[in-house]
C-alpha cells in the first residue's frame, strides 16, 4: 500500500548522492523535513485501522530509523572526508629545519674542567680556585722553590709592576712559553690530599683511578716513575700508555714536602699526603685527538662548534 | 746528558741487555729519552765480498753481482761503477732498514735482487754516491757492517732531574746501574802520576763560603798542539761534546767521565797568586765565549794580579786561555758551592757544562782523582813534565748523618717494605749506614747533594725498592657528604645557561694589548708585564670586552655570518685597598666577568625569512636577563667608553652596579673593523651566584580582572620611572602590570609617545567586581597623569 521500501531506498540513494553538507541537508529535508516524503506518510497514518496503524507504525518507524541512521552515517563521512581534505592541505614539510635560536656550547678545556671536577668530587674532593697574579711566597717559597731556581727566572715566569710587601715582584701563573703544544697561559688541576695517613700508595690508586674515569678506560696503563719537584717527596712523574704504544709524561705529583706541610701551618711529624698537578689542555688534546694547543685559544668558531 | 753505552760497560757491565738498562734507569728516576745507535740509524747490513761481476743482460748501466753474505751466495743488481770481484761493500739483506727505506726482494729489468749493494749515502754515513763503500780487506765477511764501522756503539740520552748532578758523568751513571742491577762497579782508572819537577803555582781562597777547595797541578813543557787521539774524539763526539784541542778535550773527557769539571790555564799568562773571592762593582772579564761580563759582589771570580781572569765554576776568561802556543799550564779542580754559582751564568744569558754541574752539586773529594787523571791524559798526549799536586782546602760542605725511621718510610710510601730491604736498598746505592734502634743512620757521600732529611732516604728507598712493586689501592676515609649547596651556583652552571642561549665559550688571553684598555676600558694604567712575549700582550685586561671584539674580527675574516661568544674569566685592577688573602692578593683586584657579545643576525640564517633582522640590545638584554634570573637586574642609561652613548645602560643587581650592557661605540666598530655593530655585557660573576631559595605563594583561586590602559607620555620617560612609580602606589589588587605597545609616530602630538599597559588585578579572598577593577585602572591612570603628565588616549 505504502511504498516505505522505496522511501527508505530513494532516501539512502539521495543521502550517498549528496556530496556535501548542505545538499545532505536538503536531501534530509525531502525526506523527513516538514513536508517530506515520510512525514507526509506520517500524516497518512490517521485514516488506518488501529490494528493496521499498529502494524504499519512499527514498519514505518523502522523505516525511519533506517533512514536516520543513513543520515547520520553520510553525515560522518561528509565530515571525515572535510577533515581529510583539509588535513591534507594543512601538511607540513617536517623535513624543514627547526625554527629559532641555535645552540651554544662550552669551551673544550671547560668541559674538561667540569669532567675532572665532577670526577674528583665524587671521592670527596673540594674545589678551590686561587688568583692569577700571585705573591712569590705562595708560587714559590711556600712550595720550597730556591732562589735561584730557574722557574724564577724572567725567562720562565711573567712579573707584573707590582710588588708584595717583601717588594718582590708580583707573577701571573702562568710559563713563557708558546708553540704547538705549550701557550702561555694554560689551565692546570691540582690535587691535594692532606691527612695522617695518606701515602704514596694511595696517591697511585686514585690517581689512576682518574686517569681511567677521565678516559673512560679500565684498562688505561699507568706508570709512576720517580722524579723531582721542590714541593714533592717521593716525587713521581705520572705516564700513561698511549695509543700508539707509548708513554706520554700525564702529571707530575708526589708526597707533600714536609717544609710545604709546615708552611700550610701543619705539623708534617703528623700530616702527610699527596699533591698533583695536571695541565688541562693537555688532557683535553689527549681526550678529543687534538694536536695543537693553540686552537683552544684562536676563539675559532669552526673548531669550538664542534664541541657540543 | 748523552752518555755512550760502551764507556757506560768500561765502568759497570751488566748481563742486561741495553734497552731494558734504560726502562731500569728511566724507572728509578734517571729517565733515558732515547736509547739509539751512534751515527746513521740503518741495520741488516752485514759485509759481502764480491765474488762475481756479470753484465746485465737488459741494462747497461746494471751489473749482476754473485756475493758471498757470509757462507751464502746470493745474487745482487748493483748500478755502481766501482764494482768489481773480491771488493767487500755492505750488503743490505731482505729485511734491512736504511735511513728512509727498507730493503725488499725485488727484480730489476727481469734479473732478481736478493738486496741492495750500498753506497756511503745510502747508509746516510756521508753524501758520497760516486760508488759502493768499501769496506776493510779484513771486515769479516757475513758480519755486521755497523761493526766493521765502527758504530756498534749506542748512547743512552738522559734527561736528568736537577738534584741528580751526581748522574751528570758515566762514572754516576755506572754507579745507578750497578745499584740497580747488582752488577759491580769497576773504579776509573785513576793513579797518582808522580812529579817531575817541584813546580806550582800559589792559590789563596780569600771566600771559602763560595770555594771549598781548590786543587792545582802546573805541567811544564807540553806541546799543546798535539792532536787528540781518535778513540777520545769519539767518545767526546758520542757524549755530545766537540773536540777542540787536546788540552781541552782532556778536561771535557775526565768531566764527562768522573763528573769533575777542571780548568786549564795558560801558566806563562798567570800574573801572581791565584785568589778566589767574589766580585768588586766594576770588575770585568772576557769570557772564553767572546762575551764581557760586568762582575758585582754576587759573582764568584777567579783574580790574579790583573784583576778578574774567569768566573768560578762558570767559565774561563780569555786572558789566561790555553791555546796551541802554550807551553806551561796550571790545571784547576775546584769545588764550589751552589748556592755560589746558582743562576749565575743565566744572570748573564748562558750556561755552560761547568755551572750547569756546579750550580746542582759536584763532589769534592776527587778534585785530586780529576788533576791525577788529566795528568795522565795530558802527559800521553801532550807530552810535558808535571809538577806537584797542590791541594789547598777551605771549607768543604758538612755531610750531617740523616735518620729515617722505618715506620715513618713505611707510612709515607704506605708498603709494609721490611728493614731488609731497606738495608739493601742502601747498600747497592753504596751508602753507608748504621741501625740505631728502629731507624737507619746514613752517611751520604761526597757526591751526593740531594740526601739531607729523612724524607730524601724515604725517596731513596722507594726508588730503589721500585715504584712499579708500591700498591695502587684506594685509600680508606671516612664516608661524609660534601655540602650541596642550593643557595650558590657554580660559574659553570652559569656557563651552560649562556650556552643554552646561543653562545659559544672561548677563553682568551689575560694579557692584551695597552690600546684595546684605553679603547675599550679608558684605561690608561693597566698592570702592566715587565717581561711580556709581545707588545702586544703587554698589559693585564680590565675589561673582557675587547677580546672578544678581536674574537668576532678573527670570526668574521673567515665569513663566519653570525657570531655569539662568550668568556668567563679574570679580569685584574689595580686597587691599593685589597688587602693579602688566602686567594688574594694586597694591591690588585682579580674578580671573575662574565661577558658576552653578539653579532649578525639575530637567528641563524633559515628558511624563515620573516625572522631574518639583525641583533639589536634588547635580544641581548633578555640574554642577559635570563643568564641572571632568579636575579632580576635593573638597567640605567649611562656612558661607557667601549659603549654607544645613547645604546648603553649599566646593569644593577641590589642596588649596586655589576656590569654593562649596550652596543659597541661606532668609532670602534670602525677602528676594530667590524662590518657591522655588536651588542655585549660584562657583568661581575660573583653577583650571579648566590640566590635564595624560592619562596612560592598559593595562587589565588578567584579569577582575575583585566583592564588595558593606553596614555601619551613626553618621550623621554622611561618605562622603568613609570613602573616604579606604579610598584610604589598601586592600588593593592594590582598584581601585575605589563607594557604591551609602544608607538611613536603619526597621530601623537610632538615629544610624545604612546604606551598601552595590561593590567591584571586579583583579589586573595573573593572575586573582584567591575566597579572595584574600573576603580583600579582609574587610581593609575590618575598617578600616571599626576607624575608624567600622562594622557589617557581615547
Amino acid at each position: 500500500m505504502l511504498d516505505l521500501d522505496g522511501i527508505v531506498s530513494r532516501a539512502l540513494a539521495a543521502f550517498s548522492a549528496a556530496s556535501d553538507a548542505a545538499s545532505l541537508e536538503n536531501a534530509k529535508a525531502r525526506f523527513l523535513g516538514k513536508s517530506g516524503e515520510l512525514t507526509a506518510l506520517q500524516a497518512g497514518l490517521k485514516s488506518l485501522s488501529p490494528e493496521e496503524r499498529k502494524s504499519f507504525g512499527a514498519k514505518f518507524n523502522a523505516a525511519k530509523q533506517s533512514i536516520e541512521a543513513a543520515l547520520e552515517a553520510r553525515r560522518a563521512e561528509l565530515a571525515d572526508a572535510k577533515l581529510t581534505a583539509r588535513l591534507s592541505e594543512e601538511a607540513l614539510d617536517v623535513t624543514l629545519a627547526g625554527r629559532g635560536r641555535g645552540r651554544g656550547g662550552v669551551h673544550p678545556v671547560i668541559r674538561t674542567w667540569q669532567r675532572i671536577e665532577a670526577i674528583w668530587h665524587s671521592l670527596g674532593f673540594e674545589i678551590a680556585d686561587g688568583p692569577e697574579i700571585e705573591t712569590d711566597w705562595y708560587n714559590f717559597t711556600a712550595l720550597n722553590n730556591p732562589e735561584n731556581h730557574p722557574a724564577r727566572s724572567m725567562q720562565d715566569t711573567f712579573y707584573v709592576d707590582l710588588k708584595d710587601k717583601d717588594g718582590l715582584p708580583l707573577l701571573l701563573r702562568y710559563r713563557v712559553d708558546s708553540d704547538a703544544t705549550h701557550s702561555p697561559m694554560f689551565h692546570q688541576v691540582e690535587g691535594l690530599w692532606i691527612d695522617e695517613h695518606i701515602s704514596f700508595a694511595d696517591l697511585k690508586g686514585v690517581y689512576t683511578d682518574f686517569l681511567r674515569r677521565f678516559f673512560e678506560n679500565d684498562e688505561l696503563e699507568v706508570r709512576f716513575r720517580p722524579s723531582f719537584f721542590p714541593f714533592t717527596e717521593p716525587s713521581a712523574e705520572i705516564d700513561m700508555r698511549f695509543r700508539q704504544g707509548g708513554w706520554l709524561e700525564i702529571s707530575g705529583s708526589g708526597q707533600v714536602h714536609p717544609s710545604v706541610v709546615r708552611n700550610f701551618g701543619l705539623d708534617p711529624e703528623r700530616y702527610i699526603g699527596f699533591a698533583f698537578g695536571s695541565g688541562l689542555e693537555r688532557l683535553t688534546m689527549l681526550r678529543y685527538s687534538i694536536d695543537d694547543l693553540r686552537l683552544f685559544f684562536d676563539g675559532d668558531l669552526r673548531f669550538l662548534e664542534q664541541f657540543e | 746528558m748523552n752518555i755512550p753505552e760502551s764507556w757506560l760497560r768500561n765502568f759497570c757491565d751488566p748481563k742486561v741487555p741495553g734497552d731494558e738498562l734504560a726502562h731500569r734507569l728511566t724507572m728509578a728516576g734517571v729517565e733515558v729519552e732515547s736509547y739509539a745507535l751512534v751515527g746513521p740509524q740503518f741495520s741488516g747490513v752485514v759485509v759481502a765480498e764480491v765474488l762475481s761481476v756479470e753484465r746485465h743482460p737488459n741494462a747497461d748501466k746494471l751489473t749482476v753481482c754473485t756475493v758471498d753474505a757470509g757462507g751464502e751466495k746470493l745474487q745482487v743488481v748493483c748500478g755502481a761503477p766501482n764494482v768489481r770481484k773480491g771488493m767487500k761493500v755492505p750488503l743490505a739483506r731482505v729485511g734491512a732498514s736504511l735511513p728512509g727505506l727498507s730493503i725488499e726482494r725485488t727484480t730489476l729489468r727481469g734479473v732478481e735482487s736478493a738486496g741492495m749493494l750500498c753506497s756511503a749515502r745510502e747508509l746516510g754515513l756521508s753524501t758520497d754516491h760516486s760508488g759502493l763503500l768499501e769496506l776493510k780487506a779484513d771486515s769479516p765477511v757475513g758480519g755486521d757492517t755497523r761493526t766493521a764501522l765502527g758504530l756498534d756503539d749506542k748512547v743512552f740520552t738522559l734527561k736528568l732531574t736537577p738534584n741528580r748532578a751526581d748522574c751528570l758523568s758515566v762514572l754516576g751513571v755506572a754507579r745507578e746501574v750497578a745499584a740497580l742491577t747488582g752488577a759491580p762497579l769497576e773504579n776509573p782508572p785513576v793513579k797518582a802520576v808522580p812529579p817531575k819537577n817541584e813546580a806550582k803555582h800559589p792559590v789563596r781562597i780569600t771566600h771559602p763560603e763560595g770555594c771549598g777547595r781548590f786543587a792545582g797541578r802546573v805541567i811544564r813543557n807540553v806541546n799543546a798542539g798535539a792532536p787528540s787521539p781518535d778513540w777520545m774524539k769519539q767518545r767526546l763526539e758520542r757524549a755530545g761534546q766537540r773536540s777542540i784541542s787536546a788540552l781541552v778535550d782532556v778536561t771535557n773527557y775526565v768531566m764527562l767521565e768522573l763528573g769533575r769539571p777542571l780548568h786549564v790555564y795558560d801558566l806563562d799568562k798567570l800574573r801572581g797568586a791565584i785568589d778566589v773571592r767574589w766580585g768588586r762593582q766594576g770588575e770585568k772579564v772576557l769570557l772564553l765565549n767572546e762575551q764581557e761580563v760586568e762582575v758585582d759582589p754576587s759573582v764568584l771570580c777567579i783574580t790574579d794580579e790583573s784583576g778578574v781572569i774567569g768566573l768560578g765554576g762558570i767559565m774561563g776568561g780569555e786572558s789566561t786561555k790555553a791555546d796551541e802556543a802554550t807551553r806551561n799550564v796550571f790545571l784547576e779542580s775546584a769545588f764550589f758551592y751552589p748556592e755560589a754559582i746558582a743562576g749565575r751564568a743565566r744572570r748573564y744569558g748562558f750556561s755552560s757544562d761547568a755551572s750547569h754541574r756546579f750550580e746542582r752539586g759536584v763532589d769534592f773529594a776527587n778534585n785530586v782523582d780529576g788533576i791525577e787523571r788529566a795528568t795522565r791524559l795530558i802527559l800521553d798526549i801532550c807530552g810535558g813534565e808535571p809538577g806537584t799536586t797542590e791541594d789547598l782546602i777551605a771549607r768543604l760542605p758538612e755531610r750531617k748523618p740523616v735518620h729515617m725511621r722505618v715506620a715513618r718510610a713505611q707510612k709515607v710510601i704506605g708498603m709494609p717494605i721490611t728493614d731488609e730491604e731497606m738495608a739493601t736498598a742502601f747498600h747497592s746505592l753504596g751508602l753507608s749506614f748504621r741501625r740505631d734502634g728502629d731507624s737507619f743512620v746514613v752517611h751520604p757521600p761526597s757526591f751526593r747533594f740531594d740526601l739531607q732529611i729523612e724524607e730524601d732516604l724515604i725517596e731513596e728507598v722507594a726508588r730503589i725498592y721500585g715504584f712499579e712493586r708500591i700498591a695502587a689501592h684506594p685509600p680508606r676515609a671516612p664516608a661524609v657528604m660534601l655540602q650541596v649547596p642550593e643557595k650558590k651556583r657554580s660559574l659553570h652552571a652559569l656557563r651552560e645557561r649562556l650556552a643554552a642561549a646561543d653562545y659559544r665559550e672561548v677563553i682568551n688571553f689575560s694579557f692584551v694589548a695597552p690600546a684595546w684598555e684605553r679603547d675599550f676600558a679608558g684605561e690608561a694604567n693597566p698592570i702592566r708585564l715587565l717581561n711580556p712575549i709581545s707588545s702586544q700582550s703587554s698589559v693585564m685586561r680590565t675589561t673582557l670586552i675587547p677580546s672578544l671584539v678581536a674574537n668576532i674580527k678573527y670570526n668574521q675574516d673567515r665569513r663566519v655570518p653570525r657570531i655569539r661568544v662568550f668568556e668567563v674569566g679574570r679580569v685584574f685592577l689595580r686597587d691599593a685597598a685589597a688587602g693579602d688573602g688566602p686567594l688574594s692578593v694586597a694591591g690588585v683586584r682579580q674578580p671573575m666577568r662574565i661577558a658576552a657579545a653578539a653579532y649578525g643576525p639575530a637567528l641563524g640564517e633559515q628558511w624563515d625569512d620573516s625572522l631574518d633582522r639583525p641583533v639589536d640590545f634588547f635580544d641581548v638584554k633578555a640574554d642577559l636577563e635570563a643568564l641572571c634570573a632568579p636575579l632580576a637586574p635593573r638597567f640605567e642609561p649611562a656612558p661607557q667608553p667601549a659603549l654607544h652613548p645613547g645604546r648603553s645602560a649599566r646593569v644593577l643587581l641590589g642596588g649596586r652596579v655589576v656590569g654593562w650592557v649596550g652596543e659597541l661605540h661606532p668609532r670602534w666598530v670602525r677602528k676594530y673593523e667590524l662590518a657591522k655593530p655588536a651588542i655585549v655585557f660584562e657583568v661581575e660573576a660573583e653577583a650571579l651566584l648566590s640566590v635564595l631559595l624560592p619562596s612560592p605563594r598559593v595562587p589565588s583561586r578567584y579569577p582575575p580582572a583585566v583592564r588595558d590602559i593606553s596614555l601619551e607620555f613626553p618621550s623621554g620617560t622611561t618605562v622603568q620611572a613609570i613602573l616604579d612609580a606604579i610598584a610604589a602606589e598601586k592600588p593593592p589588587i594590582v598584581q601585575v602590570v605589563r607594557l604591551f605597545s609602544l608607538y611613536r609616530g603619526a597621530g601623537l602630538p610632538p615629544g610624545s609617545k604612546s604606551l598601552a599597559f595590561r593590567v591584571v588585578m586579583q583579589h586573595t579572598e573573593r572575586t573582584l567586581t567591575d566597579a572595584e577593577a574600573d576603580a583600579a585602572r582609574d587610581a593609575l591612570v590618575a598617578l600616571l597623569g599626576r607624575r608624567f603628565s600622562a594622557k589617557l588616549r581615547t
